[in-house]
């Protein structure tokens, strides 16, 4: 465990020289909360947003899901970086079981996430808590940083197992372009995941993406945190479920795709 | 494209009959208009970091060796940026402009200029700020920021009567705005304008008059003696 500390202690020094990226995100994501939410809550019709008593209150949580996407994603560019410049030699180098160097880095990389995200959760907590008065409890609070914790630790994985699969830069951010863009926007982070199985029974959106949006762990991240914070949607026990089977597949992946690589 | 279909037809349900009206009768239309702009600004303003790359690569040294002019060069960089990026963009506005519906190819002609226009002016304030800001980290920074304030504080994503006030206001001034009202106006989407299309052609023109010149005179100044390392 010390050395897997280690590990995690060069990978937050690697994340926060990235000032310039954490400037930009932080940037992105307050003019998504403070400009883009208020005005779609003047927008959006209250049958869609009543539950959650405006769309400001629904999509703050969602933010707080990308944020956390967004910076455990970071740790794949890192690694394909690394692999690209031959730094995995000096990796191997270092005195770490493989598994240790793997399992590491699949854990730092979610950490970092979590690290990034905790300040806008924070901020959604207390605006909810402003706006309704409620706040979750400290089991409801325990379960909302596992769920997120897993979700984060499962983009840690899947990042990796991306950037691990193609040695070109370009290939990995089109790869990334498309992930982000499938999981943000097919998922329960802007809209309300009821809305989207009724556009689905209505037949606007295929079948197969109201799926997708119901399977992907973001959508379980955000509702996660809705269901403690406002009681909608109802908690399930899937949505734990969800993100850990999706944290377990992606974790063993990169896991195993890393030390393949470190071994060829 | 998954960002219109997706994120597009999701939220012209979710919203009020009268965001539809003040869009002009259908959000859909009106954002997948906006998108295109937004793309094309992000896509204009990538050519400072082709500057930056030069700089490191030391091209910048051999580009000052051909026999052009500095303002020439200067010039070229900030047309050949808006160029690119309008051909990049070209494919995904014409789907769009089929799913709207081409109603008037003359209006749409002279949309496209402007719009060029707009595309040349993002790659002069891009270039200027490159210039001015030696540091590539600085100037990420300060780009990630004006990114996400430009575009959100504009009517590229929805109309300017759900914005506070102060926002509003801003969204007035603001250059996507400008082009996302001629893309409109040039797509037949009217009742969404926010003025008339000849101030938004003005906004542009004045947008790009202003960055060209400003980009033209950093640029020529920070190449003279090796400015740019």
């Amino acid at each position: 465990m010390n050395r897997i500390k280690h590990l995690l202690e060069y990978d937050f020094r690697n994340f926060f020289r990235y000032k310039w990226w954490i400037a930009g995100m932080i940037s992105m994501n307050l003019a998504d909360l403070i400009i883009m939410a208020v005005v779609y809550t003047n927008m959006v019709s209250q049958e869609v947003s009543q539950k959650y008593l405006n769309y400001f209150l629904f999509f703050s949580p969602g933010i707080t899901i990308t944020a956390l996407f967004a910076a455990a994603f970071m740790i794949g560019r890192e690694i394909n970086r690394e692999l690209r410049r031959e730094i995995s030699h000096y990796l191997l180098s270092l005195p770490f079981s493989r598994w240790e160097l793997a399992f590491g880095r699949v854990l730092s990389g979610g950490l970092r996430g979590m690290v990034y995200m905790a300040p806008l959760l924070i901020t959604t907590i207390f605006i909810t808590w402003v706006f309704t008065g409620n706040i979750p409890s400290v089991l409801g609070i325990l379960i909302i940083l596992t769920t997120l914790f897993l979700v984060s630790v499962g983009t840690s994985g899947l990042s990796i197992t991306m950037s691990l699969s193609t040695r070109s830069f370009e290939k990995f951010v089109t790869a990334r372009g498309v992930v982000y863009y499938i999981l943000f926007f097919c998922s329960s982070v802007f809209y309300p995941l009821d809305f989207i199985q009724q556009l689905g029974r209505e037949g606007t959106l295929p079948q197969f993406l109201v799926l997708i949006a119901e399977m992907n762990p973001l959508s379980s991240g955000a509702d996660t945190t809705r269901a403690f914070l406002f009681g909608h949607p109802a908690y399930s026990p899937f949505m734990l479920l969800n993100v850990a089977l999706f944290a377990l597949i992606f974790v063993l992946t990169a896991s195993f795709a890393y030390l393949k690589i470190l071994q060829g | 494209m998954a960002q219109i279909a997706l994120f597009g037809l999701i939220a012209n349900r979710m919203v009020k009959e009268a965001v539809q009206i003040e869009a002009g009768g259908n959000y859909f239309h009106f954002y997948a208009a906006g998108i295109v702009i937004t793309l094309l600004y992000s896509m204009a303003v990538f050519i400072s970091y082709d500057i930056y790359e030069e700089a490191d690569h030391g091209v910048i040294e051999y580009l000052l060796s051909l026999p052009i002019s500095r303002r020439e060069l200067v010039l070229g960089r900030a047309i050949g940026g808006g160029l690119r990026s309008f051909l990049y963009v070209a494919p995904l506005m014409l789907i769009v402009l089929l799913m709207i519906g081409i109603t008037n190819p003359f209006r749409i002609l002279i949309a496209f200029a402007a719009l060029f226009l707009f595309a040349f002016g993002v790659s002069g304030m891009s270039i200027t700020i490159a210039v001015s800001i030696k540091s590539h980290d600085r100037f990420d920074i300060l780009l990630g920021a004006l990114n996400a304030f430009i575009v959100r504080l504009s009517t590229t994503m929805y109309p300017v009567a759900f914005m506070p006030e102060q926002y509003a206001t801003l969204a007035q001034f603001n250059p996507l705005t400008f082009a996302a009202d001629i893309f409109r106006w040039g797509a037949g989407l009217e009742a969404s304008l926010l003025a008339n299309p000849f101030l938004s052609v003005l906004g542009i023109l004045m947008f790009f008059s202003v960055f060209t010149f400003l980009g033209i005179i950093f640029y020529e100044r920070q190449l003279e003696g090796g400015g740019w390392r």
